[in-house]
Parts: structure tokens; C-alpha cells; sequence
């Protein structure tokens, strides 16, 4: 039984502990609808494949709702950035600013959803296509309420005043989320409104 | 900073109380202390590996003979469940178990990242893995009967897989951020390496079986079930979590906690460390099964992809194997229980990759049957436990505090061994019969053979359960701060077992074995 005494180390630096987290479950996230999307377009293309056409008679996806919400989505790209600046500069107003731009944008998001669900006239229980696109969409939505709770959260701490300059990582962790959220936004663009 | 963590940092000092070693359900509860939730893990991890190994016999026991003591669906079901509850009720959180407790010592952290977080995952895993034993057994298993009752198993996976993968994230920040000083991500000990790589290939498929999950939820709850929901196609959206390759990313911290315990034990550093961190990181990379799933891509394994992936898995492992077998001969072995079971799963792991290398040779017609692929997955399950059962006994007394009763351990090492020699190779063996006609005759004795295997699994998990409770008995030798007198790596440089905050201070690391340093 032999017993180690080491030398002192020096003070530790604080590491960036929730960024990396927030990236892995961010990761995590994106996987899932990696998944979806995989199993989404491989179905369209057997479906297509066999000459039929994706969606069943009568259905259909507009595109300007889903256009209206990645343009807001975006724009909250740029509302969580400027929520991180402003807070590394400790500008507080701005930040508050920002992040109650960014929740209500995300809310308009979550409103032009549903909305876009009701003019699609697709039934979940009409088959392949209806089960897909509303897991699809519907996991989104989950995960953008998800986003909106992290932000809301560290919103909150920001507003008890425990982010400085020097210490935002709850913010940035948050901003990592939420480009993760936009990010997999796009790819549902993509894949369910634009190429149908 | 941490959402609702306090600073990892900000442990207090080593000469803080020692917790207790087992803690009880009352002091675990709320608990965030990583080596409580980690003790726990491992704990319930053995115990579902009682009940999953035997599940695995009865499974294959029901098809011996004419007359079933099963019904066709009942037993098909069981052998379903437990498949997957193999996986993740019993290797995943075992290995997260170990890591949850491992990795912060190995790094040289004061505690876990997000212990909270880690500790709500470890919650969550068990209530979802009560509620899954309970739905299978009510017919919700995949198919079951029960609308009600599947609906509770698929949420009960859904939850399971969220609680892994939220542990998994508490592991991999606390390898990635919490390091020491000096020590750099290609000095880190092999098991955290390990976990690093496994963790990840986790972060990236349990996603995925995730997404199968939903949408067989989503149809068979709101879609009336005719297509993703579909009762007979149900377990095939979601099995390929039980073929190669995805089913060697369960094994990967297995190949970390094999080389940590022969470089100890040998007490030999690892020669050509880079070389076998790359083919961990290797073997991982060939283990992302996510994307050959049959039910979507039903000629997968027609794919020269697959096929490949099935093949050059083989070159990872043979290098990590001439590393090992470097450190036997480099340095001087000691024969302790947990070198044993390292060997063990080390040749469960040829067995079972060289058995998948087979399977995917087309001209051997081992696809035409089950038996060939369900030998493999017990051959690679069997070398994971195996590995997990000589990481137990190889923390164990840094675990408990006190040394483990050796006698145990050894006897462990026969019956894993004889648990994987009988419950896969037989299976492989009956997998030949489309070839060899002369097979078919022998088949009922070899699945009475692999059962008596998968029963000797179940004993070897009661085994390690009586291996740990003999180093925390009273009157159990003390293990002291470096249980083998050969530790290497940061664990063995705190008290056994580690008081809260871990470490005091530690020095600079400056080589993948400080401990080592230290003494030269």
C-alpha cells in the first residue's frame, strides 16, 4: 500500500463547464433529428420511387409560413448574438433587450407553427406522410420550447445579476442551444417545406 | 457557470469525512456526490444483469424442443426485451456507473460536471427501467398486445435513453473541462479515453434509436398504427441497436478499463500509448451502426459499406491487443482477479469481432438464421460485463476502501469465461447448420448449452454483487490510497474510498502515469 504525496498544482483555471454540456446536448439533439430527417427522406424517395406522390390528395404545405419562420428564426440568430455581445461588454439593458427579443420571437415561432398545421389538411392518422411530418415538426416545436426555457433561465439569472463580462458562460451555453435549434430548423426547411 | 451546479472547483479539501461506502437509498436520494450516484449505477446495473441474463436463457430455452413452456409471442418478446434491456439496463450504466465514479479521479477533479444533473440522470435510468420491466411484463413489449401497455414501454426507452445520454454529458464535460493541470487529452488514463470515445459514439446513435422510438410512439398512439407503429415491424425498427457494428460502441470503455487494468497489474506503462489511443478511437468510429438499420434499408447487409465496417473493426482491435500483450511482456503480471477477467474479455472481444468479421461474408449463409448473429451479440455483451466485472474489481477496493476477497473474483474469471464460451460460441456453432447439415441434429443440445451460458452470466453478475459487498464487509483488509502498490494514474493518489472533493492538491501532470513520475 504505498501512499502519494504530489507537490502542489497551480490554481485552477475555471473551466468553461456548461458551454461544453450545453454543446453535447445540443449534439444530442441534433442527432435525433438526423434520425427523422434520414427516415423522412428515405420514405419520400420509396414513396416517389414507386410513382406516387409524397403528400396524399388534398394536402398540402404552403411555404410562406414555414419561409415566415425561418426569417424569424434567423432574425433570432442575430437577437442571441447580440444578447451575448452585450453581456460580455456588460451591457445589461441590451442584454435583457435581446433576450426578451429573442423569447418572443421564438413564441411567434411556436404561433406560426400550429397555424401552418391547421392550412396543411393532413391527418396524423393518414399514413406515412402525416406520422413523419408531425413527429417531425412536432419534436422541433418541443425542442424550441426547450431552447426557450434555457434562455428564459439564464435570462432570469442575468436579470439577478449574475452574469459580468468576465463570467457569461450561462448565456453562451444558451446561444449554443439555440443556433442548434435554428440549425436543425433549416434542415426541415429543406427537406419537408421546400423540396416536396 | 453550471445551471444549478456549485462550481466544480470548490470541492473542500481531502481531509474532508469519507462518505460512506454503500450509501443507503436515504443518503443517495437528493445526493450529488458522484461516487454515490456512480456506486448506485453499478449496483442496479448488476442486478438487471441478474434478471436480463436469465431473461436470455428462459428466451432461448423456449425454443428447445416441441413444446414450449412460452408462448410463440411471449417468448419472441422476452428474447426482444431482453436484448435491449442487456444494453441499456445493464452495460450502458454499468460502464456510465464506473465512469460516473472513475473519471473525475482519473482527471483529477474535485467532482463530477453537472452532479445535479448526473445524479437526476441516474433517477430517471432507474425509474424508466422499473417501468420498463414492468410494461414488458403486463404484453406491452414491442408487438405486445396491450396498446396501453406498449405506449408505457416506448416511453419508459424514450426516458431511458434521455437519463444515458444526460449522464453521458456529465462524464464527457467533466473528461474535456475538469482535467488538471497538464494534463492533456492524450495523457489521459485509457478508461477515460475510453468513455471519451464511447460516450460520444453514444451522444451520436442513442439519438437516433431515440427518433425510432418516437415514431413508432407517434403512429402507434396518434397514427393508428399501420405504419411505423405496425405491431410486427415495431422491435425491427429499433433492433439494430443489438447488431454490428452499433453493437461494439457498447463495448468500448470495456477496451479502456482492459488496458488500465493490465498496465496496473503488469505494472509496465504502455508502449506506444498514441498508437492505441488512435485505435480506441478507431474501433469507435467503426462501431456507428445508426445508419444500418434493416427496416429502413432493407439490404444492408448486402452493403460492401457494412460489410467493410464488419472486416476492418478487426484491425483497431489486433493493435490494441499487441499493446497488451506488450505490457505482459514488458512488465511482471500479477495474478489477480481482475487481470483474469481482463483476459476474459479481452478473448470474448476476438471471439465475438472475429464472429462478426464471419457474419458478414456472404458465402457462409450465417445471415440465413438468427443463432450466428445472437452468439456474436452474446460473445460482444458477454466481453463487455466481463470487462466491467474486472473494472469492479479492479476499483472495487478504491470503491469500498477495503480489498475484495480475491477467491471471488477468481472464481468469476471461470464462470465469465465459461458463460461466453457456452452461451455465444454454441449459438455460432448452430448458426453453421444451414451448412453443415450434420449441425441440425446437435441444435436443441447447443441451445441448451447457450443457456446454461447466459445462466452462468447471471451468477457471474451475483458474483461481482458479493465481490464488492466482501471489500466493504468490516474486517476487510484496508485498502490504502494505492490499492495495488502499482497504480498509475491519479485515482490511486486519494484516500480509498475518496473523501468529498476527491483530491487535495495535486502536482502538474506531466505523462500519462504520474504516479510513475512521482516515484522515479
Amino acid at each position: 500500500m504505498t501512499a502519494h504525496v504530489l507537490p502542489p498544482a497551480p490554481p485552477v483555471q475555471r473551466p468553461r463547464v456548461l458551454v461544453v454540456g450545453a454543446a453535447f446536448a445540443a449534439a444530442a439533439s441534433f442527432m435525433v433529428f438526423i434520425g427523422l430527417i434520414g427516415i423522412y427522406l428515405t420514405s419520400r424517395s420509396d414513396v416517389i420511387g414507386s410513382g406516387s406522390t409524397w403528400l396524399p390528395e388534398g394536402s398540402t404545405i404552403p411555404l410562406q409560413q414555414p419561409n415566415t419562420m425561418f426569417m424569424t428564426l434567423l432574425m433570432t440568430v442575430v437577437t442571441m448574438q447580440w444578447a451575448v455581445s452585450a453581456i460580455s461588454k456588460n451591457d445589461r439593458v441590451n442584454a435583457y433587450l435581446a433576450l426578451g427579443l429573442t423569447l418572443m420571437l421564438g413564441i411567434a415561432t411556436i404561433v406560426m407553427t400550429t397555424y401552418l398545421w391547421t392550412l396543411m389538411e393532413l391527418d396524423v392518422a393518414s399514413g406515412l406522410q402525416g406520422v413523419l411530418i408531425y413527429t417531425i415538426t412536432g419534436a422541433h416545436t418541443v425542442m424550441l420550447v426547450l431552447a426557450m426555457l434555457f434562455v428564459a433561465l439564464m435570462a432570469l439569472r442575468a436579470l439577478g445579476g449574475q452574469f459580468t463580462a468576465r463570467q457569461h458562460d450561462g448565456i453562451t451555453a444558451a446561444a449554443v442551444y439555440w443556433y442548434a435549434m435554428v440549425a436543425v430548423y433549416a434542415l426541415i426547411w429543406i427537406s419537408i417545406y421546400v423540396t416536396k | 457557470m453550471a445551471l444549478t451546479d456549485t462550481r466544480p472547483e470548490s470541492g473542500t479539501d481531502a481531509t474532508s469525512v469519507a462518505p460512506s461506502v454503500v450509501p443507503s437509498p436515504l443518503t443517495i436520494f437528493g445526493s450529488g456526490d458522484h461516487k454515490a450516484v456512480g456506486t448506485f449505477y453499478v449496483l442496479a446495473a448488476l442486478v438487471f444483469g441478474i434478471a436480463g441474463w436469465i431473461a436470455t436463457a428462459l428466451a432461448s430455452a423456449h425454443i428447445v424442443g416441441s413444446g414450449s413452456f412460452l408462448s410463440e409471442t411471449a417468448g419472441t418478446q422476452l428474447l426482444q426485451t431482453s436484448k435491449i434491456g442487456l444494453i441499456l439496463l445493464v452495460i450502458v450504466p454499468l460502464f456510465l456507473g464506473l465512469a460516473t465514479y472513475i473519471v473525475p479521479l482519473q482527471v483529477g477533479a474535485s467532482t463530477v460536471a453537472f452532479p445535479r444533473a448526473a445524479a437526476a440522470a441516474m433517477w430517471t435510468w432507474l425509474l424508466s427501467s422499473g417501468v420498463f420491466v414492468v410494461a414488458s411484463f403486463i404484453e406491452g413489449g414491442f408487438g405486445g398486445e396491450r396498446a396501453k401497455s406498449v405506449s408505457l414501454t416506448l416511453l419508459a426507452l424514450g426516458g431511458l435513453i434521455v437519463a444515458l445520454l444526460l449522464g453521458t454529458v456529465s462524464v464527457l464535460t467533466t473528461a474535456i473541462t475538469l482535467r488538471t493541470p497538464g494534463m492533456t487529452l492524450d495523457r489521459v488514463p485509457m478508461f477515460t479515453f475510453s468513455m471519451l470515445v464511447g460516450g460520444a459514439i453514444w451522444m451520436l446513435t442513442l439519438p437516433v434509436l431515440f427518433a425510432n422510438l418516437l415514431l413508432i410512439w407517434v403512429d402507434h398512439r396518434y397514427g393508428g398504427g399501420t405504419v411505423f407503429g405496425e405491431a410486427s415491424s415495431q422491435f425491427g425498427q429499433v433492433s439494430w441497436i443489438t447488431h454490428q457494428p452499433q453493437i461494439y460502441a457498447f463495448l468500448i470503455p470495456g477496451l479502456g478499463i482492459v488496458a488500465d487494468v493490465v498496465a496496473t497489474l503488469t505494472g509496465a506503462r504502455l508502449g506506444k500509448r498514441n498508437l492505441l489511443l488512435t485505435a480506441i478511437g478507431a474501433f469507435g468510429v467503426l462501431s456507428v451502426g445508426a445508419w444500418a438499420q434493416p427496416a429502413i434499408f432493407p439490404s444492408v447487409s448486402e452493403d460492401l459499406f457494412w460489410q467493410a465496417m464488419g472486416l476492418l473493426i478487426l484491425l483497431p482491435l489486433l493493435l490494441l491487443l499487441g499493446g497488451i500483450a506488450a505490457a505482459f511482456k514488458d512488465g511482471k503480471p500479477s495474478l489477480k482477479s481482475p487481470l483474469g477477467l481482463a483476459v476474459v474479455s479481452i478473448v470474448l472481444t476476438i471471439l465475438g469481432v472475429f464472429a462478426g468479421a464471419l457474419l458478414v461474408i456472404t458465402p457462409l449463409e450465417l445471415r440465413t438464421t438468427n443463432f450466428f448473429a445472437n452468439g456474436q451479440a452474446i460473445l460482444v455483451l458477454g466481453a463487455a460485463l466481463a470487462a466491467g466485472a474486472a473494472g469492479i474489481g479492479y476499483w472495487g477496493p478504491k470503491m469500498t476502501g477495503g480489498h475484495l476477497a480475491d477467491g471471488i473474483g477468481k472464481l468469476n474469471v471461470l464462470v465469465m469465461l465459461g458463460g461466453g464460451i457456452l452461451g455465444g460460441v454454441s449459438l455460432c456453432v448452430v448458426g453453421f447448420s444451414t451448412r453443415f447439415t450434420g449441425l441440425s441434429g446437435a441444435q436443441d443440445t447447443l441451445v441448451v448449452i447457450s443457456v446454461l451460458g447466459s445462466a452462468l452470466f447471471a451468477i457471474g453478475c451475483v458474483l461481482v454483487i458479493l465481490g464488492l459487498a466482501s471489500g466493504a464487509r468490516k474486517g476487510a483488509p484496508e485498502a490504502g490510497d494505492d490499492a495495488w502498490g502499482t497504480g498509475q494514474t491519479l485515482e490511486w493518489a486519494c484516500p480509498s474510498p475518496p473523501p468529498t472533493g476527491n483530491f487535495g492538491e495535486l502536482a502538474v501532470v506531466r505523462s500519462p502515469e504520474p504516479l510513475l513520475d512521482k516515484e522515479a
